[in-house]
């Protein structure tokens, strides 16, 4: 296994995140974590990252605590810390010297498939930054990529370039964990699908298998978390 | 998830990597794909449709084992010179055939009347 919870729970002050999960995830799965506002999908992906720990279980990548992985994994916050003034260029250069796996050719290709403007983050809009911060997560070379809403708030035609994107720069032995609302349109990406309610698993399924028995995936999420 | 060149798929109509199978057999039985023609990359045909790599290799292993399409190495993928396209017109036309029966049956309409319903439209269509 790439990554894995066992029996984790992230309690915070006043709710739980995620309760008594297990879930590993081999190497080379595309993953959709889907669920309603506060199911924890969140909780989930940041505690793949090393961004929050565990109040109780163990999470791991590559059988270590996910922060002295760090190199390896990528994560792609919901909220958007670009500083106003920093244009792609200036992104590339802060990128690069923050990680040694950064591929600086590979983001400005990203950049163009995107169509990301060369100029200030101040003046572009929220699909335009949306773009610009894939582009700086998929640049790197890591094993572990985990997407935390990429397609929020941003416009269809964006949407489509990031969904796009994610599969030309997918290498078949990276694993990435992708939340999102826009179910429809990203469900055909997943090959396997997770569905977490009130911090539980809902459902752990192989997308196509939903398939053949005639329901898609968004067929299966109204069935399972409605 | 639609695609204007004969790609289009349904997430809640069976598994995607048939659903690629069946558009291949139709492209080939009306004649927008030949024998010879080179397959777009199963990333290129992932990317435009929006669905995992892997499903899109999934659908050509398939129709290579079918003996519909081979893949020459560092070449790509190709429609056979003996891709049965013949059987495929016949299969889409028989399945066109029990659509319209099982449609009309269901009024309790007799062969006649659901022959001569089908040469009326068939006539009307050919004349405008």
């Amino acid at each position: 296994m790439l990554a894995r919870l066992d029996n984790v729970t992230k309690r915070y002050v006043k709710n739980e995140g995620i309760r008594d999960l297990t879930l590993g995830f081999p190497a080379g799965e595309v993953v959709g974590v889907l669920g309603l506002n506060g199911s924890g999908k969140s909780t989930l992906l940041k505690l793949l990252a090393g961004l929050l720990f565990p109040t109780d279980g163990a999470v791991t990548v590559y059988d270590a605590w996910p922060r002295r992985n760090r190199a390896k994994l990528v994560f792609l916050g919901e909220t958007d810390a670009l500083w106003p003034w920093m244009t792609p260029r200036e992104a590339e250069k802060f990128m690069a010297g923050l990680y040694s796996d950064f591929d600086r050719s590979r983001f400005n290709e990203l950049l163009d498939a995107l169509e990301v403007p060369r100029r200030k983050t101040k003046s572009m809009s929220r699909g335009e930054r949306g773009r610009l911060r894939l582009a700086m997560a998929l640049a790197r070379n890591a094993k572990l990529y985990l997407l935390d809403e990429p397609l929020a708030g941003i416009d269809l035609l964006s949407r489509e370039k990031i969904l796009s994107s994610i599969v030309q720069e997918w290498h078949t032995d990276e694993t990435i964990l992708l939340s999102t609302h826009e179910v429809a349109e990203a469900e055909g990406l997943f090959e396997r699908v997770i569905f977490l309610k009130d911090g539980r698993l809902a459902l752990d399924a192989q997308a196509e298998a939903l398939r053949q028995e005639g329901k898609s995936v968004v067929d299966a999420f109204r069935e399972v978390l409605s | 998830m639609t695609d204007g060149n004969g790609w289009s798929l349904e997430m809640d109509a069976g598994p995607i990597y048939v659903q690629i199978g069946v558009r291949v057999r139709e492209q080939l039985a009306c004649g927008d794909l030949k024998p010879g023609d080179k397959l777009p990359s199963a990333r290129d045909l992932a990317a435009r449709l929006s669905v995992n790599p892997n499903t899109v290799v999934h659908a050509f292993e398939r129709l290579e084992a079918d003996g519909v399409i081979e893949t020459k190495r560092g070449l790509g993928t190709f429609v056979r010179e003996d891709a049965p396209v013949a059987n495929m017109r016949e299969e889409i036309l028989r399945a066109a055939a029990e659509r319209y029966v099982n449609d009309v049956r269901r009024l309790g309409v007799l062969q006649g009347g659901a022959l001569a319903a089908l040469k009326e439209v068939w006539d009307a269509g050919k004349a405008r």
